[in-house]
């Protein structure tokens, strides 16, 4: 077995978990949503029944994401619900910046930053953050950033090439933004040049997945250059994706379930595509917060607060729902509104951190944390 | 075009690193003049330093201050401009809904009437997706030459600022994309005007009230999208998000004056009641309103939540005028301490650098504050800024963002600019900046380490080389014509570019030459291929300098 790799999927926006893995006998669910933004008990809309539930409470899988209940029936997929910040906030912008920096005493970078930056891990590409943005988590650390492996060459193929290269390594110096970022680059473009780029047809190899991805979906093509990274074996240790689209304040279920259909759908492929390396790795998926219980008259749910947290992969014991469920009646929501938050998502991630990335002292990465694991291994 | 095969690759790869050597050229102190061009401008060109050259900087400063937006030359220029729009027939059960088009049309929407451009987002007759998008693609396609050639430039990149901070997403709905031309004036407008009148246009913007949300929040319960946007974004900024440390709003600590410092999750829901019933005129009935065919802002007073709302920390009561409950907000955010310094924080971080210290960020704020019924408020602080010792004392370290790149290579090369494919959006996109089609509420970041990329700058290497490549759609001008005709010799060549690029030869581009393995004294080719293919490295090497990528 090769060194654990990590992959986090970030649902931009505030997925409402609430409709994905659902308490669907739950009157209180049932009174405060019209059907289409719930998941029903029979019908059309019937979700897939998730095992024993969670304490008792019955609970389903949006009928779009089958491909997820399937992964929870086979034992690979864990589902942590009402998770959350443990200070509340329903802002995008705060809420996200508080989840990827996982900090409660101000340290700096973000959680995935910190762990590399102490690891140090080596190889040609120890993370990628596959997009045109690096994400909060990963502050502290320089990962590379791009949406395929192409484009983290330097004009390869051109015949000025190497003096373009030697330009940008000479004349960034050792400070100023581009400074680490152009002497990484190069590194790694010689390594990718040398194990994708053929000369003779003057064009990159292109990736050939094992299975094949739903077409028209945004997360395919991320997801598509995570597993031929893993499988160029180039040191991967952590990449995060980003998905988008989840902020539906007003005529959510078009969105929404589209949305669902393609994190489903893309995920199963990956997973598939991953085939034996599969034992490498494990996938969160998490969002920064849920939103509200009550929908509002636009057709849409407005922030909240607990959300649901996904846990994919081989070393965690899946087919269960972990947390604890705190209930939709109204003493129960926090501030009369928002599904409360029973679990620190950082003990979510914690675990993983130890379980599966073999990471001894999880204080390094989350100060101050003291919660108990939700028992993802146990 | 030169062969690569004609060039000795072990000369080539020996080559490397002669002329520049680290931190030698950060070091060359850079003549004050061009740092303003570069950080006022979307890039210097050598009118541009002529005129600083001949005004001062001061006076200079102050013409930016006062140009009009829409010079003529420009608008000339725009009127020229086309952009493909492309789509397939479709069919309905009672013949064909639409024909298949594909045909270069000119940016008219960019001076239609709003109350024509609703009519793109009528449910019938069916259109095509691409005609109801049109709108918004037009502004798009005109936001570049926009850049490139506007007189006033500082306005332009206020505008960029001010479309980065309101974001809309211009493809969210076929309201917002219909009325983004309006949206777009309206910040051009007010780039360096007034923000408290800025912010009433943007409150009551089509554009906007469509992309958060607001067109359609009526009592009960109100959608809260715009309002927490408001706070958290347009005014009081998360730093002023007080919910971590006042559990109660209660708690939150006030100010002189008696309103709250910040804000907490109760004033986003009160305020959210505040804009119930803020709406667009589409001409239809919505429920128990129907809206006016205008296409403009329209208040529907049956959807407004009437009642008594307390607001960090202010009361109001219960049934007041039309409106006036968003207008108060309006101006109790505009002018508070906490809206004054975000704004100002923002502003130096996008003209200056991204921390700019806390003394400078207050001495900006008191102006903001002072002003804060000034017609020309924005500019004055923006004016302030430039006069700041901090100003001039602070080396360049903002790396140009890729659509201001993009912008200053056509400056650089004095290019005429248009997009008949709009391929230029995509390019922009490849390297992360989605120009007016960012779907988060952020908008583009603005910090260098957001920008400082692998794949950004990766990115930036291609366009500098690809630019004026006839593939790149983006302009129909080519290197070697641009190029003054006593441009004889590769010394010539890479001394021309350096100028253009640099404001002065200084940086000799001896490693291209070497790289070439060529003696500055040897005559260019003859060919145009050649010669344009030279010129595009040489401007490639130029560009990518860090005394032209950071500013």
């Amino acid at each position: 077995m090769s060194d654990p790799i990590l992959v986090v999927i970030f649902l931009r926006g505030g997925a409402d978990a609430l409709n994905i893995v659902s308490p669907t006998a739950d009157p209180n669910y049932i009174a405060a949503r019209p059907d289409m933004l719930r998941v029903a008990r029979g019908g059309d809309a019937q979700g897939i029944r998730l095992g024993d539930g969670l304490a008792d409470v019955e609970f389903r899988m949006h009928r779009n994401a089958r491909e997820l209940a399937d992964l929870f029936a086979a034992g690979d997929l864990s589902v942590i619900h009402a998770t959350g910040l443990t200070e509340a906030t329903r802002s995008h912008f705060d809420a996200e910046a508080q989840i990827e920096r996982a900090a409660s005493g101000g340290e700096a970078g973000g959680w995935l930053g910190r762990w590399l930056d102490a690891e140090a891990p080596g190889g040609p590409l120890p993370a990628l953050a596959v997009g045109t943005a690096m994400p909060e988590s990963l502050r502290g650390y320089h990962p590379a950033v791009a949406k395929k492996l192409s484009d983290l060459t330097v004009a390869t193929g051109h015949w000025l090439a190497p003096a373009l290269q030697a330009r940008l390594a000479d004349g960034f110096g050792d400070h100023g933004a581009l400074a680490k970022t152009s002497q990484e680059l190069l590194a790694l473009s010689k390594v990718l040049e040398h194990r994708l780029w053929m000369p003779k047809q003057d064009a990159f190899r292109t990736y050939r997945p094992s299975v094949k991805y739903p077409g028209r979906n945004r997360l395919s093509p991320a997801l598509m250059t995570v597993a031929q990274s893993i499988k160029e074996d180039l040191g991967l240790r952590v990449a995060t994706v980003d998905y988008g689209g989840w902020d539906t304040h007003a005529n959510q279920q078009g969105t929404f379930d589209r949305n669902l259909r393609g994190l489903s759908l893309a995920l199963m492929a990956f997973w598939r595509d991953l085939g034996p390396r599969q034992q490498d790795v494990s996938v969160v998926v998490m969002s920064e917060f849920g939103r509200r219980l009550r929908s509002n008259a636009s057709g849409g749910t407005d922030h909240g607060r607990a959300g649901a947290m996904l846990v994919l992969g081989p070393q965690s014991k899946g087919g269960r729902l972990l947390g604890r469920w705190p209930g939709l009646h109204n003493d129960a929501l926090e501030m009369g509104a928002d599904l409360a938050v029973t679990t620190d998502y950082r003990a979510v991630l914690s675990e993983i951190m130890a379980g599966h990335m073999g990471l001894k002292d999880t204080s390094r990465v989350f100060p101050g944390l003291d919660a108990p694991a939700p028992g993802l291994f146990a | 075009m030169l062969n690569r095969r004609a060039f000795n690759l072990s000369v080539l790869l020996a080559a490397s690193a002669a002329a520049l050597r680290p931190d030698s050229v950060l070091a060359r102190t850079q003549d004050p003049d061009e740092i303003l061009l570069n950080r006022l401008t979307f890039g210097a060109t050598p009118g541009s330093r002529e005129r600083l050259a001949s005004l001062g900087r001061a006076d200079w400063l102050k013409e930016q201050l006062s140009l009009p937006p829409d010079d003529p030359a420009l608008m000339a220029h725009l009127r020229t401009l086309t952009l493909r729009i492309k789509y397939a027939q479709r069919k309905g059960k009672s013949g064909p809904l639409w024909a298949a088009t594909d045909e270069l049309r000119p940016l008219d929407m960019l001076h239609t009437p709003p109350e024509e451009r609703l009519k793109l987002t009528q449910n019938a007759p069916a259109r095509a997706g691409p005609e109801r998008r049109r709108p918004a693609h037009e502004v798009i396609a005109a936001s570049l030459p926009r850049a490139v050639h506007a007189e006033a430039q500082l306005r332009e990149v206020m505008t960029q600022f001010w479309h980065d901070h309101f974001n809309v997403y211009a493809e969210k709905g076929r309201l917002s994309a219909a009325f983004f031309p309006d949206f777009d004036r309206d910040l051009r407008a007010h780039a360096l005007g007034n923000f408290r009148e800025l912010l009433g246009e943007v409150a009551t913007a089509p554009s906007m009230l469509d992309y958060l949300d607001n067109s359609r929040s009526k009592a009960s319960p109100a959608n809260e999208n715009f309002a927490r946007e408001l706070l958290e974004l347009h005014t009081l900024g998360a730093e002023n998000y007080h919910n971590a440390q006042s559990a109660d709003w209660r708690d939150v600590p006030r100010i002189e004056g008696g309103l709250a410092a910040g804000y907490v999750d109760e004033d986003v829901y009160e305020v959210a009641r505040a804009f119930t019933g803020w709406s667009i005129g589409v001409g239809r009935r919505i429920g128990s309103a129907h809206l006016p065919a205008t296409g403009q802002f329209a208040y529907v007073a049956s959807w407004h939540d009437p009642y008594q709302k307390r607001i960090l920390g202010r009361d109001f009561s219960s049934n007041r005028a039309p409106m006036a409950d968003g207008e108060e907000v309006l101006d109790m955010l505009a002018t508070h301490p906490g809206t004054a310094r975000f704004i100002c924080r923002k502003i130096a971080r996008r003209l200056l650098i991204d921390d700019p210290s806390d003394a400078l960020v207050a001495r900006l704020a008191k102006e903001f504050l002072r002003r804060s019924e000034a017609p020309d408020q924005i500019g004055r602080v923006i004016q302030m800024l430039v006069e700041d010792p901090e100003f001039a004392d602070t080396p360049p370290s903002k790396l140009r963002r890729p659509f201001e790149l993009l912008a200053a290579l056509y400056r650089t090369s004095g290019a005429r600019v248009g997009s008949p494919e709009g391929r230029f959006y995509w390019q922009l996109a490849s390297a992360g900046w989605r120009q007016h089609m960012v779907p988060p509420p952020t908008g583009q970041p603005d910090r260098t380490e957001d920008w400082a990329s692998s794949t950004v700058m990766v990115r930036m290497i291609e366009m500098a080389m690809s630019a004026h490549e006839p593939w790149f759609d983006t302009t129909r001008d080519r290197l070697d014509a641009l190029m003054p005709k006593d441009v004889e010799t590769f010394g010539d060549l890479t001394r021309y570019w350096a100028r253009q690029a640099h404001g002065d030869p200084g940086d000799g581009l001896d490693d291209l030459l070497q790289a070439v393995g060529v003696m500055p004294e040897d005559p260019l080719p003859n060919d145009a291929g050649d010669q344009r293919h030279l010129a595009a490295m040489a401007l490639t090497f130029a560009a990518m300098s860090p005394r032209y990528l950071y500013r």
